[in-house]
């Protein structure tokens, strides 16, 4: 396969690693990451955790600097957070409570400086598409912990951006709730044409979801390998029976353990 | 099977009985007058002297006023430094949070010294006096923000400003208005004392005007408007919570009356 260039790839890291400082002086975070992640793909990095996965998809979102390498982003480097290129949902769904679910939505919109008719048509649309129309004048604490997190995806999407990066956006879910918003978010992702950089300590998530999966050592941070997920798509839940689904989790398992 | 009675209707049954029993005890001679004059006795006593009565309200009610002007004004703005620069926070805030149990009374000799029996010692005494709470309230408002809020807002490009405005003081406002409201009644508290101790005017100066020549139905009359605007002033802080700060999930408050379901009726739709 011959390289791809740069204009296909949404995201491309070139030796990017992280130093910080720790109590116990200088720490290592991330060393020597190479990423190209092409458009439309749908990423899902895993390993254990303080692997310094969050501290990666800081960087990508331009929340965090890195202390060497580059990072590109749709071909330019990421200085600091562009909404219009990349969009954030956290691992807690961080909803202001003081707001309502649109206006939650809606939020990213204002800080653009958009018209709130229009705004706020977009948030109830993006609502929609997350499955949660009717809910637009709930507050955060009248919403499930699922609920919120789709208002958070919803959020994520409101300002339109290419790129979704993801930080272990339903680790806090139960389990069932959990499958159910992976499907979700596979179903939105069809409809959105997204790149979505996904990050994630569960395999068989990883698994349902990805393209593509990087998996990353324990401290300090490398990518250890990389494994292409050619499961079909649409995927549905019996997809996870399958011989293939478990060979390939058990692949991913085995580079986590080894490189403890 | 037995309802319970409502916590609200027994409120009222209490108020009813304390009212009652304030007209009825005196009445019978069960308690002598110059302890507790009756309620209907007291009321007329009121309405008799509306003109002193309610000269004196105002002069208290301005006072009161411009106390909680200086200590909303200033505990804010100081809190909000306090809150926002940890440099200044670690020299500052354990002196303010020592100054706290200093029973602040014991200025008001001196600020009668400097500025006389008039109002402006009332209103410099009860704004500092109501200025600490605002102050530690609003700084442990801001203090204890989750990181996470402004890491969110920044990840959407907020500016500075924009985080100030529509994270920082949102966020921080439900513990501010906590402040405000414990500010505000001291800051009536300190006006009334002040002006018990020394004064010429206002309603704290007619009970004590009253006690030394035991005239009780006007020293209960004076205590019952007291009475009265705290009560009213509770009412407006009320109302104002409701409108500033309406998505804080419904407390459980001794005081609050208004029950609401909002909080339970959520939907499983995942």
């Amino acid at each position: 396969m011959s390289v791809s260039s740069s204009a296909d790839l949404a995201l491309q890291t070139k030796g990017l690693s992280h130093i910080y400082q720790g109590v116990n002086g200088e720490v290592q975070a991330l060393s020597d990451i190479n990423i190209d992640v092409k458009a439309g793909k749908f990423i899902v990095i895993v390993g254990p955790s303080g692997c310094g996965k969050t501290s990666l998809l800081m960087m990508m979102a331009g929340l965090r600097r890195q202390t060497t390498g580059e990072l590109l982003c749709l071909g330019q480097p990421m200085h600091e957070p562009d909404p219009q290129r990349v969009g954030v949902v956290f691992q807690e769904a961080s909803l202001y409570p003081w707001l309502t679910a649109a206006d939650n939505v809606a939020f990213p919109l204002s800080i653009r400086g958009d018209d709130k008719q229009r705004a706020r048509q977009r948030a109830l649309s993006m609502l929609a598409l997350v499955g949660l129309e009717g809910f637009e004048n709930r507050y955060p604490h009248e919403l499930s912990g699922g609920m919120k997190q789709r208002v958070s995806i919803a959020r994520g999407l409101a300002q339109d951006p290419p790129v979704l990066l993801m930080d272990e956006p339903f680790a806090a879910l139960d389990e069932q709730t959990r499958m159910t918003m992976g499907h979700e978010l596979l179903r939105i992702w069809s409809t959105t044409s997204k790149t979505v950089v996904f990050i994630t300590h569960s395999l068989t998530e990883a698994v349902y979801l990805a393209d593509e999966v990087h998996v990353m050592s324990a401290r300090p941070g490398r990518l250890i390998d990389f494994v292409a997920i050619d499961l079909p798509r649409p995927r549905t839940y019996e997809i996870m029976a399958t011989e293939r689904f478990g060979m390939l989790r058990e692949r991913i398992w085995q580079q986590i353990r080894k490189s403890h | 099977m037995i309802t319970r009675p409502s916590p609200r209707s027994v409120r009222w049954a209490m108020l009813i009985i304390l009212l009652t029993g304030w007209q009825v005890l005196p009445a019978t001679r069960i308690i002598p007058e110059l302890f507790l004059p009756s309620l209907s006795k007291t009321i007329s006593v009121l309405i008799l002297d509306w003109r002193i009565y309610g000269s004196a309200l105002l002069v208290t009610l301005g006072e009161v006023v411009l106390a909680m002007v200086i200590a909303c004004g200033g505990g804010i703005a100081a809190g909000a430094i306090v809150g926002g620069f940890s440099l200044i926070r670690t020299i500052f805030l354990p002196i303010f949070s020592s100054l706290y149990a200093v029973p602040i009374v014991i200025l008001y000799p001196v600020l009668t010294a400097w500025l006389g029996v008039g109002p402006p010692s009332k209103i410099v005494f009860a704004g500092v006096y109501a200025f600490f709470p605002v102050m530690l309230s609003t700084a442990a408002g801001i203090r204890t923000i989750d990181p996470q809020f402004l890491l969110v807002a920044r990840s959407m490009g907020a500016n500075l400003l924009q985080q100030v405005l529509l994270v920082i003081v949102p966020a921080a406002l439900p513990t501010i208005f906590n402040g405000l409201r414990l500010g505000g009644a001291l800051a009536i508290i300190g006006v009334v004392v002040a002006e018990m101790l020394t004064a010429a005017a206002g309603i704290g100066y007619l009970v004590t005007l009253n006690r030394t020549i035991l005239d009780s139905p006007r020293v209960f009359a004076a205590l019952l408007m007291i009475l009265l605007l705290s009560i009213a002033y509770d009412i407006c802080t009320r109302l104002l919570e409701a409108r500033l700060i309406s998505w804080v999930p419904q407390r459980q408050s001794p005081l609050a009356g208004r029950g609401s379901l909002s909080a339970n009726t959520t939907t499983s739709a995942a």
